[in-house]
């Protein structure tokens, strides 16, 4: 069931590669890999099962790394 | 459905606390290595805004036939993993050991498959330093690009042989009753992990074939 699902986005993003939508293929590109990834941690790492302090430490690692790109790349839109 | 009781450390009060304290280890672990790919990838990021032409360009001679291939093959790995997951639970020995070493089988073809892709761009000179045919400045995004990808590809490929190489190791503690139904936690702990090496590629994936409509 999820897994079909993932194979349906991989399709996607495949297909979604060759519009030529300029900037915004790298958005999309990115918000499909991460609906990817979310599906693999919700069900495959059973975050949905396992309860809330797991959760947390889970995203934590996702929020220092959103942390990471987000000043990095307020550096260099600033310059 | 009953389980198999299952073996607790003195330290812990019951089986699902013990569960919990390893997850959260492992977590952590994991959150730690996003960071560390995270490190590299801000890196290609950064790189790619201020060379988008030069890494379209080269995003071109990478096969994204091949690419999809061993995304799916990724993504099936983790499906039997997580099968294998369910089946220390509830599920015989033999079907344990079978998923595990289909993960395996799986994981050792995405690397026979990124192997061949590693000669491909080897034939065309497209490998920094040791083999290298394009003409033009140093600084220029061409050989930036290949750099990253060897680099990140690399990377993402050791730590699927250290994977490999656990998931042997746990099939023979299946093998020889040091881990299973009694002993979950190896299997489940493992799972985490491959899960995330399956992760780390599906963005890589698309950051390195899908540039610019994908051709090649």
């Amino acid at each position: 069931m999820a897994f079909a699902g993932l194979l349906a986005l991989l399709g996607l993003t495949v297909a979604a590669s060759r519009l030529r939508i300029g900037p915004w293929g790298v958005a999309l590109a990115i918000a499909i890999a991460s609906a990817k990834a979310g599906l693999v941690m919700a069900f495959f790492m059973q975050l949905r099962r396992r309860g809330a302090l797991v959760t947390v430490f889970a995203l934590g690692g996702v929020l220092w790394l959103g942390i990471l790109f987000a000043l990095a790349f307020a550096d260099y839109a600033t310059r | 459905m009953s389980e198999t009781p299952q073996v607790v450390q003195m330290q812990f009060e019951d089986a699902e606390q013990q569960s919990e304290a390893a997850q959260l280890g492992m977590w952590t672990f994991l959150a730690s290595e996003a960071l560390f790919f995270g490190g590299i990838f801000l890196g290609y990021a950064a790189m790619r805004a201020l060379h988008p032409d030069a890494f379209a360009e080269a995003s071109g001679s990478l096969d994204v036939v091949l690419g999809t291939l061993n995304t799916a093959l990724l993504l099936l790995s983790s499906l039997f993993m997580a099968l294998a997951d369910l089946a220390v639970h509830h599920g015989s020995k033999r079907r344990q050991i079978v998923l595990l070493g289909l993960v395996a089988a799986l994981g050792l073809a995405f690397l026979g498959i990124k192997l061949y892709e590693y000669h491909h761009e080897w034939t065309l000179g497209n490998v920094p330093v040791l083999q290298w045919s394009r003409e033009g400045a140093r600084d220029d995004g061409a050989m930036l690009f290949y750099v990253l990808y060897f680099a990140m590809t690399g990377l993402h490929a050791i730590h699927m042989i250290v994977g490999i190489g656990a998931m042997f190791v746990v099939i023979f503690m299946i093998h020889f009753g040091k881990a299973g139904s009694h002993r979950p936690l190896p299997v489940e702990m493992l799972a985490l992990y491959w899960h995330f090496v399956d992760i780390v590629w599906i963005f890589l994936f698309p950051m390195l074939y899908l540039i610019g409509g994908g051709s090649g």
